[in-house]
């Protein structure tokens, strides 16, 4: 029985060439990142400190949310709570209603995406613009992100340049990146220039002073503010940091960890609206967020300041695409953080993992991430969705283990096996013969060998 | 609609034990013996240009060399005297744009970054984004190694809006290829005053 994940995953590998280019594009952003860890001597405190600032915080997030909201609220700012996806969507289509705004430019936001925000407000009549180039790319193509930094990078420069041919009118055939960039460009500036909303996602929200805190390479969250009159900002609860002296040591981990660079190009503090401009509105999401703070297993996937470094990591993310996970967010984080959103739905994603850990041991906020993946996968027996065959597999290992003698005379004769047939042993039925040939059995069992 | 009582009591019940912020003034962090070669070092790799020795007064004849096709010159600051347009003038954001140079001017450096504070200080911030090349100075003597540093200096105005910025725009979201100019800024230069 195959996962949803490994399913997708064969279809991802069967084009190689393209397999061999995303692997390699991928971990050429994880080798950037060990560049500038090593660069820096105090690299593995401040991983310890930027974890142990995210444990307090987290502890103590009810103060620390109730903090920013009054300081947000001080500065002019509108603060609005909503507890899920539903309520997200209905207050930020109010706050665009009440302001009469029909066009709204965004920059990245993976909060959106989790709330599925841009479909809501496109059927409520808001033109609603991508301006992170990757996102803009992938909402021309009408897909979803595969990557949450360098969201369209599975796409190749052929793949965009066909599509800004069709919704660009881009030069035929003209299919360079610098080129491409510089359309796109144009067609946004235009999109700034004319929008009546401005929404910006958050990377981190500072309790002592109400700041939200954008860091971006394009400038776009600023084009997106600095221009329109009516600014809005999402945030989720665990964003919330106490204040600079925090933040300092996570702008240090973030940009490094997440494309090799010492510092985004712009890292953007937003306290109030522009002069002249409409009330700045800030809208505070749970979902779900506040219920994980009790799950002792898995609480610590709030840490997360989205780097995206564990999926550069990830050798399964890497091999197979972040169209292959049944979650909008791909690789060790998205399995969690799947499993914590409908644990039923996304099950099928906890087999993508090869509990290598490589990823908890680059995570910049040092969450288990591969941990609490091997802690998914027992209680999938109690989701129902155990698979049957390993079930019954496993209840064989267990005999066998628990019998000294049962063990002594399968390892003792298993070499019998390398004798028969190819087609008996390398076939369909055999999950260990699958991609590859089925091992050589040793005449001797290896726990003999010291006898000889 | 949820209420602010609703969300953070829901987080209060369900936190299980309280930690403690933990010591943050023990952090061994990497000081340069010289932070402005430093800065000038990841300020190039950035993509900036970096131009030392000079004082506002030479703003004009740096434009003029660096950009010399430049039409449209953005500036709050009084000694460039090429500005056409005063961010503090127009009556709105989109005034600005097609400028071609936007002159701006930056508090402080951070060395382990190349990045310079600007808080705003104009009617119209879109001129550190919209223009599509900057100009930007910043004191020689206000360079710090280090975040750590860099923070206990920011200042903050009524305009309630800061940014560190840290080179051009840029890209790589086609194909992983590093692009110069996404959305605001195409080149910037660094005038060391």
């Amino acid at each position: 029985m195959s996962t949803t994940h490994s399913k997708l995953a064969k279809k991802f590998l069967e084009n190689q060439q393209y397999a061999d280019w995303h692997d390699s594009t991928f971990w050429g952003l994880r080798m950037k990142r060990d560049k500038m860890a090593r660069e820096l001597p105090e690299w593995e405190q401040l991983r310890n400190k930027a974890s142990e600032i995210k444990r307090h915080t987290l502890t103590n997030i009810d103060i620390y949310l109730q903090k920013f909201a009054d300081a947000a609220e001080k500065n002019g700012v509108e603060v609005h709570w909503a507890k899920d996806a539903e309520e997200f969507n209905e207050i930020v289509y109010g706050i665009l209603k009440d302001n009469n705004a029909k066009k709204m430019v965004k920059s990245k936001s993976m909060l959106t995406e989790e709330c599925d925000m841009n479909p809501y407000l496109e059927a409520r009549g808001i033109e609603v613009v991508e301006t992170d180039l990757g996102e803009r790319i992938l909402q021309l193509a009408h897909q979803r992100p595969s990557h949450i930094v360098v969201p369209a990078t599975h796409l190749t420069h052929d793949d965009v340049g066909e599509l800004f041919e069709k919704e660009l009118h881009t030069k035929k055939g003209e299919h360079d990146p610098t080129y491409l960039t510089y359309e796109a460009r144009l067609s946004l500036r235009d999109e700034f220039l004319t929008a009546d909303a401005g929404m910006t996602g958050a990377n981190f929200g500072i309790a002592e002073t109400g700041d939200i805190v954008v860091c971006t390479n394009e400038g776009n969250a600023d084009m997106s503010t600095s221009i329109p009159d009516l600014q809005i900002a999402a945030i989720g609860l665990e964003k919330i940091v106490p204040d600079y002296e925090c933040l300092s040591v996570f702008l240090r981990l973030l940009a490094r960890s997440a494309t090799g660079q010492p510092s985004t190009t712009y890292t953007s503090h937003f306290r109030k609206a522009r002069p002249g401009a409409k009330k700045m509105h800030i809208v505070i999401v749970d979902n779900g967020r506040s219920k994980w703070l009790a799950d002792d297993d898995h609480w610590e996937t709030l840490k997360c300041i989205r780097c995206g470094v564990c999926m550069n990591s990830c050798p399964v993310y890497r091999w197979s695409g972040g169209y292959s996970y049944s979650f909008f967010i791909p690789g060790p984080l998205g399995i969690n953080l799947g499993m914590l959103h409908d644990p039923k739905k996304h099950s099928g994603n906890v087999s993508a993992c090869t509990l290598c850990l490589g990823c908890q041991g680059v995570c910049p906020v040092k969450i288990n991430l591969g941990e609490q993946i091997y802690k998914w996968r027992q209680t999938l027996d109690g989701l129902g969705v155990a698979n049957p065959q390993k079930k019954m597999m496993c209840k064989g290992m267990d005999y066998v283990f628990n019998n000294p003698s049962v063990y002594n005379f399968a390892t003792s004769s298993a070499h019998i096996l390398n004798h028969l047939p190819s087609f008996i042993v390398n076939n369909g039925l055999n999950p260990w013969a699958y991609a590859h040939k089925m091992m050589k059995f040793p005449k001797k069992p290896f726990h003999n060998e010291e006898e000889s | 609609m949820s209420t602010s009582n609703d969300i953070i009591g829901a987080c209060r019940n369900n936190i299980k034990k309280r930690l403690p912020r933990p010591c943050l003034s023990d952090i061994d962090a990497t000081v340069y013996t010289d932070p402005v070669e430093e800065f000038i070092v990841q300020a190039t790799a950035a993509g900036c240009q970096v131009v030392r020795g000079k004082s506002k007064k030479d703003l004009d004849s740096i434009i003029s060399e660096y950009y010399p096709d430049a039409k449209v010159i953005a500036s709050a600051i009084p000694e460039v005297k090429s500005a056409t347009v005063n961010p503090n003038d127009v009556k709105k954001p989109q005034d600005l744009n097609g400028t071609d140079v936007g002159v701006i001017e930056g508090k402080f450096g951070v060395a382990e970054n190349g990045a310079i504070w600007f808080p705003q200080e104009v009617k119209e911030r879109a001129i550190d984004f919209i223009s599509e090349n900057i100009v930007a100075t910043v004191p020689e003597s206000e360079i710090v190694s280090n975040m750590h540093q860099a923070y206990p200096k920011i200042t903050f105005n009524d305009f309630g809006y800061g940014v560190f910025i840290a080179g051009p725009s840029k890209t790589a979201d086609i194909a992983q290829v590093l692009v110069m100019g996404a959305q605001a800024a195409r080149s910037m230069t660094i005038v060391l005053v």
